[in-house]
């Protein structure tokens, strides 16, 4: 049984916090499938929501900054953004789920950080808002370096995935897999606002195609140059291909939203 | 140049609730507490997005502090014009 769900979204804030910049068919378009997979979400029933996430120095900074951490707190905060227009407010963790994924890594040879304490930014707390937004299912972040090089590879985060989804798949909960994170965009950055639509439909294309070996073959340096600073986020979906590598993605929607700056995607994975 | 100090600052003032609002209280207080360069304090003190972004700090650590700071999308992608 144990994963029962498995999504990956893309969490651009302007989604909430600029929502009306948006073209408001691709904005309703976008979201209300945003809405609906939070429904499935909890149509499943998950004991606990295992997010494969990034952050923006909401917790780590240059004096130590880790390839991957999980998250082992009984609760956690957000967002820690105050223009987000999400009210604050506390997702509960999983800390067991939590301790056993870490026992598990470090006996099967990966080595993440733990944290009994972090701060939410946008990058899980908006996608929690549209698919836990009771805030009532435990969350564990696991969260990738996408932020600052050097960054784990996609190979790596691929095998970190498909590490995580077998222990899952063991586990006595009932575990949703969520990942959070890209299209194509450059945050903040002079080029704020550009969106490479090709590269995006291409990236889709592999992940609807399971075309394993081109997920990971993505590297650092393609995806910086054609995805931007922000495109670094999609190791979590390639981790999340590995985590229910037997499950079919299926495409709900994709729009480049200019206003929020990114390519913006949501696939759903069918066991 | 102290561009771990400057985006040190930046990262506490974004993330913590309590040290935001000891730098809107006085930021030229505030300052005093990071080993930071005249140039990087003045970029500082006058939010000038432009000279922040040119010394190297974060995007994802310069966005979200001009949005407290009250910058609009229009006026940071202004400042940033001809960087691309």
């Amino acid at each position: 049984m144990p994963i029962v769900f498995a999504c990956a979204a893309s969490h651009a804030p302007g989604m909430t916090a600029w929502t009306e910049a948006a073209p408001k068919e691709q904005a309703e378009h976008f979201l209300g499938n945003y809405r609906k997979l939070g429904a499935s979400l909890a149509a499943a029933k998950p004991d606990a929501i295992v997010a494969l996430t990034v952050e923006h120095w909401a917790n780590f900074f240059l004096n130590n900054m880790p390839a991957f951490c999980i998250g082992r707190a009984d609760h956690y905060d957000g967002p820690i953004e105050e223009w987000l227009r999400i009210p604050k407010g506390r997702v509960p963790g999983d800390a067991p789920l939590a301790a056993a994924l870490i026992d598990a890594c470090l006996d099967g040879g990966f080595d993440p950080t733990f944290s009994d304490e972090l701060l939410l930014d946008h990058a899980t707390y908006l996608p929690l808002h549209f698919l836990n937004p009771d805030m009532a299912v435990p969350v564990v972040p696991v969260i990738i370096n996408t932020l600052t090089p050097p960054m784990p590879t996609a190979k790596r985060c691929f095998a970190f995935g498909q590490f995580l989804g077998k222990v899952l798949q063991d586990s006595p909960k009932r575990i949703a897999m969520i990942a959070t994170g890209g299209l194509s965009h450059w945050p903040g950055e002079a080029k704020h606002g550009k969106i490479n639509v090709p590269f995006d439909k291409k990236f889709l294309n592999n992940l609807i195609a399971r075309d394993l070996d081109r997920l990971t073959a993505y590297s650092h340096n393609e995806i910086n140059a054609e995805a931007g600073s922000g495109g670094h986020e999609i190791r979590t979906w390639i981790a999340l291909a590995g985590a229910v590598e037997t499950w079919q993605p299926e495409l709900l929607a994709y729009e480049p939203v200019v206003p929020w700056a990114t390519g913006c995607g949501l696939v759903t994975f069918n066991p | 140049m102290s561009l771990y100090q400057l985006q040190k600052l930046i990262y506490h003032v974004n993330r913590e609730a309590a040290q935001r609002e000891r730098y809107r209280q006085d930021p030229a207080a505030f300052l005093k507490g990071y080993e930071l360069s005249e140039a990087e304090s003045a970029a500082l003190l006058n939010v000038d997005v432009r000279m922040l972004y040119t010394m190297g700090v974060h995007s994802l650590l310069l966005r979200p502090f001009t949005l407290l700071n009250k910058i609009s999308n229009e006026d940071y992608a202004k400042a940033l014009k001809g960087l691309e």
